[in-house]
């Protein structure tokens, strides 16, 4: 996997790079702003060497407030096939909507905590850089703590909830069997009676399932 | 702002309870349950509020000559004296005979005609306690001065008010009892009636029945115009104790000021306290206790791999619990995404958080200053807070718009009511906070509920 990180915070981007090196990524480039970051890319694609995902931190110089988001939405838009995983200091379901807001390929967005975990830090990036998603668990909290179909979400069982959480954060049935120590079978039931209940139409594709899920939340 | 009366008695404003009616809290006992089968404009003339007007007006006469008397008096005597140096001494005692009188009229104003008025700035000499001093901080301050040319108007309007009072009141009610004692006039007088009118040649007197009951009407109508002119003039009394007897507008913007910066120095320092301690409760403590963790685990090493393993385990999450910790807390002192993307998302994130479903509804054109758009923040954080805590509502909504300068913001629940602005309560609190920048909370919260919080705020500053 050829990662390309953008993190103003000098010891973090070591950390960060030192952690995917590790795992046996390769590090293409680290930057410390957004214009850098932007500048890196267009030169990797024009060299025909576009990385497979881009690490993003949201705060970053000379503003500090929300450059890494507005580059993040700029990047996605003209390469669509870049995986973009945004990482925070705090999660808003604000920000996420943006950057889901009309792609359909790898967008990660997650608490910089997360990179403690190690091994479900290296599952995200993995998995956006394959053009799937990674929600954070917060920002999923949120979006089912505010969504207007709370009678709807309330007919679903603690099972089917807990289920439903892990499927918005991006992951694939198998994913989330391994999680709650379930069979693939049973999760895959729980998936069909989630959609039943939501009267969703089932969607083949880890990350069209995300969508549906969210676009169904925020309506 | 627009506040729901629910009391039963909520029509039209009767002269009796109209300029008071605007109470700002609704609590229990508000509503008066007597229910007059009089309408307003025939009951005036016997309430309790024309009585102590129209005592006002009457007492008005004896203090205005008092008054004036005292005021002309002292002053002359102290311009006449202030070729010597007695003059000086005199004028200041005069100005503070002045000042005791506006005292006393305060409350005469107060007691008689419910018009609260503060007292004004006090003498504060600006060196030293000695009468020299003093006397410098009586001539110099202008409350004295007001005091004084308070003395010297209110007089000719006294007399004036008194007369005007007094024939009213007198001409209606002897012209509304006129059936009663008419028969004097034959038996005593010598004459049928009151004369109206007479010459060498022709008199007209108001004998005949029809005669009669047109006096009483008449003396109907002066009786029930009464009322209002009796207010009229003392409108004009409080005007004066107003303007002249209160503080001034700039001492009085002054004081409110003063006591703001000391509900904003005191908030600052709450808020700086609250702060350490929750980083000394919180993230400190729990950093000591991973690097005691982390140190145990490295002199384990050698010797016991697995045991060093496991406290190497617990330090991962204690160390993630510190950096939610830490999150949390930031989050308290300035949430970003309220600077980033303004009030809407703020507002929503705090929405998601609140243990009941919240509707957020936010209509603003633009962004407001990033000082109004923090406390408009803290302000519905807090109030989401105390539905979550208290309320036991179902569900609440939260609305945000602009009426011209100001920026409005409504919280709403269907919860059990009965929030109360009483001291030391949360909304209190909040109430003060808002009041630092010439906001308004406004409570609406019956028992049984529902529970609307409107809170004001300016635009720009």
């Amino acid at each position: 996997m050829r990662v390309v990180i953008a993190e103003d915070s000098v010891l973090l981007r070591e950390g960060l790079t030192r952690l995917l090196t590790d795992r046996g990524h390769e590090v293409v480039a680290g930057v410390g702003d957004a214009e850098a970051l932007v500048a890196t890319i267009t030169g990797l694609h024009r060299e025909g060497k576009l990385p497979d995902v881009v690490v993003v931190d949201v705060r970053m110089p000379p503003t500090h407030t929300d450059e890494g988001v507005r580059a993040a939405v700029r990047l996605r838009k003209v390469h669509p096939d870049l995986g973009v995983l945004v990482l925070s200091q705090y999660v808003e379901e604000r920000y996420a909507t943006e950057l889901l807001a009309g792609s359909s390929r790898g967008v990660g967005y997650l608490l910089k905590d997360r990179v403690a975990d190690v091994r479900e830090f290296t599952d995200a990036v993995v998995r956006v850089a394959r053009g799937g998603t990674a929600l954070d668990p917060e920002v999923v909290a949120q979006l089912l703590g505010r969504s207007r179909r709370q009678d709807v979400l309330a007919a679903l069982t603690p099972r089917e909830r807990e289920v439903l959480g892990l499927m918005a954060e991006g992951r694939t049935n198998s994913a989330i069997a391994r999680q709650l120590v379930v069979s693939d079978g049973a999760v895959e039931k729980h998936v069909s009676n989630i959609f039943m209940k939501l009267g969703l139409a089932p969607s083949d594709g880890d990350h069209r399932r995300v969508l549906a899920v969210l676009t169904y939340l925020n309506s | 702002m627009t506040i729901y009366d629910r009391s039963p008695h909520a029509a039209p404003h009767a002269p009796g309870t109209g300029a008071r009616g605007h109470g700002h809290a609704h609590g229990p006992g508000f509503a008066p349950d007597r229910r007059h089968r009089l309408p307003a404009a025939l009951r005036a003339p016997v309430e309790g509020r024309h009585w102590r007007e129209l005592a006002y007006v009457l007492l008005s006469l004896p203090v205005a000559v008092t008054l004036f008397t005292y005021a002309v008096t002292m002053v002359s005597l102290g311009a006449g004296l202030l070729v010597t140096f007695l003059g000086i001494p005199v004028l200041a005692a005069a100005l503070a005979g002045c000042r005791g009188f506006g005292v006393l009229e305060r409350v005469r104003a107060r007691a008689l005609l419910g018009c609260e008025v503060a007292d004004p700035e006090p003498v504060r000499p600006r060196t030293g306690n000695g009468p020299l001093a003093w006397t410098g901080a009586v001539l110099r301050s202008g409350a004295s001065w007001r005091a004084l040319l308070y003395a010297l108007a209110q007089f000719p309007w006294a007399v004036f008010s008194f007369c005007v009072a007094v024939t009213f009141w007198a001409t209606g009610w002897s012209l509304l009892t006129y059936p009663l004692w008419f028969w004097a006039f034959p038996v005593w007088g010598g004459q049928g009636g009151i004369q109206l009118y007479g010459d060498e040649q022709h008199a007209f007197y108001l004998d005949g029945p029809f005669e009669i009951a047109v006096t009483a009407l008449v003396g109907l109508l002066v009786t029930l115009a009464t009322p209002w002119v009796v207010r009229a003039l003392t409108t004009v009394d409080r005007l004066l104790v107003h303007g002249l007897l209160g503080p001034s507008r700039l001492s009085a913007r002054v004081s409110e000021l003063e006591s703001d910066r000391g509900v904003v120095v005191d908030t600052a320092a709450a808020d700086l306290r609250r702060i350490e301690r929750d980083l000394h409760d919180g993230a400190q403590a729990r950093l000591v206790n991973l690097a005691m963790g982390l140190g145990l685990a490295k002199e384990k090493l050698a010797e016991d791999p697995q045991a060093a393993a496991r406290m190497v385990e617990e330090a991962h999450g204690e160390v993630k619990t510190a950096l939610q910790e830490l999150r949390d807390l930031a989050r308290g002192i300035h949430p970003a995404v309220l600077t980033d993307r303004g009030l809407d998302a703020a507002l929503s994130s705090v929405a998601s958080r609140c243990t009941v479903p919240v509707r957020v509804d936010v209509d603003l054109p633009e962004r407001p200053a990033p000082a109004i758009e923090g406390i408009a923040y803290f302000t519905v954080s807090e109030l989401l807070q105390n539905v979550s805590k208290h309320s036991r509502a179902r569900s609440a909504s939260v609305e945000v718009w602009r009426s011209e300068d100001r920026l409005m913001l409504q919280v709403t629940d269907d919860g059990v009511g009965g929030a109360e602005m009483s001291a030391g309560s949360g909304l209190r609190g909040l109430a003060e906070r808002l009041d630092a920048v010439d906001g308004v909370l406004v409570v609406d919260s019956p028992p049984g509920g529902p529970t609307r919080v409107t809170a004001e705020l300016p635009w720009r500053r």
